[in-house]
């Protein structure tokens, strides 16, 4: 009879948020269409390493399986992208799976993802419907803008194009490109572009869009296909205006 | 609303183009000595002949203040950088990477080169001519260093070119960043050749 085929995993684990990474090689056996989540469960319900240790179960997050949540992502193979829809047979053995660094690990694979959560109300991600006012029938959409705005709707704030870019990490204070583009999808919608001045301005501060260096692996990274450096340069473009409106409107 | 970041990064983006031009009047001058010593000679005569009250105003004020502020406040953007593209090793993230080594080579290099060439040479009284410059960059090391800050200097500033119209937002789709980037390049290499050529007539007895 011939060998079963096997899949090799070497991952990089960190048991607590200070402590020192080190790497843990699994082997497990292949099956048709294995995607790494799946095969994370393997590992998770029988985690003994290659060289037959019996260790801890590796930590990761998933949720929807199905590319739509964000929350599976982690660098495999040395780029950012979800667990759930790496398909093994089309990455290179040994798969590497490694958490994104750029965030702050809590453990394994598992990262603190609420710099994201943060970034969306730095740029006022949002739309005032409630106040004073009487509530009436909103706006209708552009259905030209309507179109761009369902494409960044898309973001799922996985963090690929954060952990993709040189300029996001500890090191600094820049934003990144999703909530670049976020802001730009609440400024295009009928009641959003109220507060466009908010929330260019937000991101004319320290760690705004000033700090995008235009290495374009957002675009590459993000697996929603958003047009992430479009939108990049449209708010850059629109911070100048904005600028302008600083200067001479006060 | 007073964004003190966007203007600093602004003016940074600005100063770095401003200094492009002076590095595109810097390689003409330069290339006069494709035509011949002499000609190099006659056109380091011409800017001699300019007073000194005049000449350092212009080198201090146009050339070394802003030099000093994009060195200083790049310094500052590059270390926000935590370069990648051994992982990401698409052309534009080598091109972000190679903007910043660049950068670190350029600020030692234009240390010593303007230390050198227009500090020392002044305070000890040596004629810049042909002849001096050609038994100073005899020294193979040197030749490749400033062949070296040359080309780094091309490729920051070209590559600049690139970035500020991304920057500015004058450059919005895909096409059109991949269309001027691609005629950046082209400069850059076209630049590159032209230096190189230049730096020849040093070492080669073509005269």
């Amino acid at each position: 009879m011939a060998l079963q085929k096997t899949v090799t995993f070497i991952i990089e684990r960190q048991d607590s948020p200070t402590g020192k990474p080190y790497t843990q090689e699994f082997e497990l056996p292949w099956r048709p269409a294995l995607n790494v989540v799946a095969a994370l469960m393997e590992i998770q319900k029988n985690p003994v390493t290659k060289d037959g240790k019996r260790v801890a179960p590796v930590v990761w997050e998933c949720n929807c399986l199905e590319k739509v949540c964000g929350a599976c992502m982690m660098v495999i193979n040395g780029k950012a992208q979800q667990a759930c829809c790496a398909l093994v047979d089309k990455l290179k053995q040994p798969i590497h799976l490694a958490p994104a660094r750029t965030f702050p690990v809590i453990r394994d694979l598992l990262i603190d993802r609420t710099v994201m959560f943060e970034n969306l109300k730095r740029i006022q991600g949002w739309i005032n419907v409630d106040g004073t006012w009487e509530v009436r029938i909103p706006p209708r959409q552009n259905p030209n803008t309507a179109a761009t705005a369902y494409e960044i709707s898309h973001c799922m704030t996985c963090g690929c194009c954060l952990e993709a870019c040189p300029n996001v990490g500890p090191q600094s204070d820049f934003i990144g490109p999703s909530p670049i583009a976020q802001a730009y999808m609440y400024n295009i919608n009928p009641l959003g572009e109220y507060d466009k001045a908010n929330r260019l301005n937000a991101l004319m501060a320290k760690g705004g869009i000033t700090s995008c260096g235009n290495s374009g692996n957002c675009v590459k990274a993000c697996p929603k296909g958003i047009k992430l450096t479009t939108y990049l340069a449209q708010i850059n473009r629109d911070v100048n205006i904005q600028a302008l409106k600083n200067i001479f409107d006060h | 609303m007073f964004n003190i970041t966007f203007y600093l990064r602004r003016l940074h983006s600005l100063v770095g183009l401003f200094m492009g031009a002076f590095l595109m009047v810097h390689i003409g001058n330069n290339s006069a000595v494709l035509l011949g010593p002499d000609m190099m000679n006659m056109v380091i005569g011409t800017m001699d002949k300019m007073p000194m009250f005049i000449r350092l105003p212009i080198e201090l004020g146009l050339i070394a203040a802003p030099f000093g502020f994009h060195a200083l406040y790049g310094v500052y953007i590059a270390l926000q950088a935590r370069n990648n593209p051994i992982r990401y090793g698409y052309l534009q993230n080598w091109q972000f990477t190679l903007q910043r080594w660049t950068a670190w080579y350029l600020l030692v290099f234009l240390i010593w080169h303007v230390y050198y060439l227009a500090i020392h040479t002044r305070i000890t009284g040596i004629h810049l001519c042909f002849e001096f410059l050609q038994s100073y960059l005899s020294n193979p090391v040197y030749w490749v260093l400033y062949v070296l800050g040359m080309w780094a200097a091309i490729f920051h500033f070209t590559n600049g070119i690139n970035t500020f119209c991304m920057t500015w937002g004058i450059a919005k789709g895909p096409r059109i960043q991949m269309v001027i980037n691609m005629a950046c390049m082209g400069l850059c290499g076209a630049l590159c050749l032209e230096t190189l050529a230049l730096m020849l007539v040093y070492i080669l007895p073509i005269f």
